[in-house]
């Protein structure tokens, strides 16, 4: 271990000379955090002049000094729930894990659901092998920070043929002001495996949320994955997926943005085998000042896979989107179909949706094709509304609702599924439809 | 119970009414027939309350109050119903939905509380009969991916239960076939009584064949140019609506 120098005027070289005294892990995990680091320090936060940062204004974060949260005890208020649903649940609370609040289940054979931290003192040599091993998100800067700075986070294990029926729920509940949290989730699917999994973010504070998820799913395997990102209103959000995809594997990315002043996702998502099939559900709902970005890339490396991205995104007040999404087919894989589709609707004349929709298609036989589209309520709809004796805020609120509710309907999990639309009810002041179900 | 007086609209500063009276009372259907854009429409359009339709002139009473006061939703609930010309599609809402959302949007604005589940699938069950229409309809959103004449229908439907006072129908034979034009019809004289009123749009003579109008309208260039009985239409299908303009020829050509 390098010797501590006193005093860094650099805040992150400061709080990483602190981890790495402070850690006691095996090398190559702390190998693996000084590159990361050393990534790090050579290019600094993103500036706007890098194109894949263009849009998205890190000077409030910027600004500053981020330090990890104390041990001081914090009342976390009630932590969400998928309802009476039985869940393995994992809770981390300022980014440490919260036994007395979670709930782990028994679990068959070699299958290991368990806090990353403590997982790499019982089972490092299933850590090794895959912590920072799948590629994507090479120069994002906060992938990197997360590699550097993690502390806990969740490993999750499924050796060949393990289903895990009952949902894996994990939460990351942070409070404080300038204080920075990065999990880490790694999840590790070996071949004809099935697993769902829901992560949420939340908090109250001016905290910073970094999280990375590795999602390795192997052959044959089926992985639904939920991100609520539901963070407090001054929060921060810089999140990075990675996604493997091996052959004849299934993976369904289902992304809700609904909090956060900045919130950004990165996920990069590799089709690697042949046959496999992706599908990414994304809602974002912005308003006030709020800031939400999602950058998805997803690339096609083997023949005959599938994948359909559909983003969508309401904004109100002076809210701002962005949606970058990329598909890249390689030449070798033919018989590719990839879709993808980016929806925006205005609520305010103020608000402002970014599209930036990319095909790079290298291989000649394939079906490709993007759609994005951003617009106000259609007047002819509200009308139509109205002249049947619907109030117009309630007419607006049932458009609007039409809108988003596309989006849930794609989440199979019914707890989730009902909470959300619950949740989306709520935001619209939509109190008649919980009495509505035919 | 509609009463029109001296009504004059632009839209989009070009003047489509140019001072228009009418007077349905209680009971009666109206029918106004006219050549494409001669402001059918138009007048449907600004009784139902339209943005972008500005009364310069005139004004409409509904059952002694002023209609033009009122907003789309509240003239609706007044009793008020249009069925347009051109039904719009509302994904992700379904028709059920909608329609519940409107009946109790209406008995609300009456101080009534919501509609009973039962009586309302009743209800339903029922009007569905009446316009002949297929129950899977109700699932499906608003009008979404609806044929033309399913669309028609919808309309009839949703007037069936909504049981305005008054209803005015935009073209809702337009596109029909024969079979469908009946049901239309059916749906429309099953509803008439002596409290109901009606005024049904058509551009065509053969709708009112089946609902037999106690008045017949020519609207032309914004203005009534004659008013009659149920013989009126007859003339019109004859003679078309040549008659009715200076420059004949080209009147020739809009009536056909
Ligand atoms: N919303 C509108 N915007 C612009 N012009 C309109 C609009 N509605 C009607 N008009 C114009 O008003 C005239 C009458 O149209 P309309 O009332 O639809 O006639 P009709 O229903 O008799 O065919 C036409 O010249 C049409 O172009
Ligand atoms: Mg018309």
């Amino acid at each position: 271990m390098t010797a501590v120098a006193p005093l860094f005027s650099d805040p992150y070289r400061q709080r990483f000379a602190e981890l790495m005294a402070r850690r006691r892990e095996p090398d190559a995990i702390a190998k693996l955090r000084r590159a990361a680091f050393d990534r790090f320090e050579k290019q600094g936060l993103p500036t706007r002049q890098q194109e894949a940062w263009r849009l998205t204004d890190l000077s409030a974060l910027q600004a500053i000094g981020w330090q990890r949260p104390g041990d001081v005890p914090v009342d976390t208020g009630t932590l969400p729930t998928l309802d009476k649903t039985p869940t393995h649940r994992l809770v981390f609370v300022n980014g440490r894990f919260a036994p007395g609040l979670s709930r782990l289940r028994d679990l068959r054979g070699k299958t290991l659901i368990a806090s990353l931290g403590q997982a790499l003192l019982t089972h490092p040599e299933l850590i090794e092998p895959h912590l920072d091993r799948l590629p994507g998100l090479k120069n994002q800067p906060f992938a990197d920070l997360n590699t550097a700075f993690w502390e806990d986070g969740v490993l999750i294990y499924l050796p060949h043929g393990t289903v895990v029926e009952t949902p894996i729920h994990l939460i990351f509940h942070t409070t404080g002001d300038s204080v920075a949290v990065h999990p880490r989730l790694l999840l590790v699917m070996e071949a004809q495996t099935q697993a769902t999994v829901v992560v949420e973010y939340g908090g109250q504070g001016r905290y910073l949320h970094g999280p990375l998820a590795e999602l390795a799913v192997g052959e044959g395997a089926v992985l639904d994955y939920h991100q609520l990102q539901e963070e407090a209103p001054g929060a921060f959000h810089l999140g990075g997926i990675r996604l493997r995809q091996k052959r004849a594997s299934q993976a369904n990315l289902h992304l809700i943005a609904l909090g956060g002043q900045l919130a950004r996702v990165d996920l990069d998502a590799l089709l690697d085998g042949e046959g496999a099939r992706c599908q990414i559900n994304g809602l974002t709902l912005a308003r006030n000042q709020q800031f939400s970005d999602v950058h998805v890339r997803v690339e096609h490396a083997q023949p005959h896979g599938t994948s359909e991205q559909v983003f969508k995104s309401v904004l109100d007040d002076k809210a701002r989107t962005v949606f970058d999404g990329m598909i890249h087919v390689r030449q070798h894989a033919q018989k590719t179909d990839a879709r993808q589709t980016n929806r925006n609707l205005l609520l305010s004349r103020q608000a402002q949706a970014q599209a930036n929709p990319r095909l790079e298609i290298l291989a000649d036989d394939v079906k490709c094709g993007h759609g994005s589209s951003t617009g106000f309520l259609d007047p002819d709809a509200e009308f139509y509304l109205r002249a049947r004796g619907i109030p117009v805020a309630q007419a607006r609120a049932l458009l609007v609702h039409a809108f988003a509710n596309d989006s849930l309907n794609r989440i199979h999990l019914t707890p989730l599924r009902e909470r959300l639309a619950r949740l989306l009810a709520g935001r619209l002041a939509l109190d008649f439809l919980e009495e509505e179900k035919p | 119970m509609l009463e029109i007086r001296n009504l004059h609209v632009t839209v989009e500063g070009r003047e489509i009414l140019k001072g228009i009276d009418l007077a349905i009372h209680p009971g009666e259907t109206h029918a106004i027939m006219g050549p494409n854009g001669s402001g059918k429409s138009t007048l449907a359009n600004v009784i139902a309350g339209r943005e972008g339709y500005i009364v310069t002139q005139g004004e409409i009473l509904f059952e002694g109050k002023n209609l033009l006061d009122m907003d789309p939703e509240t003239r609706a609930c007044e009793g008020l119903f249009l069925a347009f010309q051109y039904p719009v599609e509302i994904p992700g809402v379904a028709n059920l939905y909608f329609l519940k959302a409107a009946v109790n949007a209406v008995r609300k604005y009456r101080g009534e509380s919501s509609v009973d589940a039962m009586d309302f699938w009743e209800l339903v069950n029922e009007r569905m009969a009446l316009v002949k229409m297929d129950e899977s309809m109700l699932k499906r959103s608003v009008n979404e991916g609806f044929s033309g004449g399913e669309k028609k229908r919808n309309e009839i439907f949703q007037m069936a239960v909504l049981q305005p006072r008054f209803a005015v129908l935009d073209e809702t034979d337009s596109g029909l076939d024969i079979d469908a034009l009946k049901v239309v019809a059916d749906g429309v004289n099953a509803l008439r009584s002596p409290e109901r009123g009606f005024l049904v749009i058509t551009h065509y003579q053969r709708l009112l064949d089946y609902i037999v109008p106690d008045q017949v309208h020519v609207l032309f260039n914004g203005k009534i140019a004659r008013s009659g009985g149920k013989e009126l239409a007859l003339e019109l299908e004859e003679q078309g609506y040549a008659l009715y303009n200076e420059e004949p020829g080209r009147a020739r050509r809009a009536a056909a």
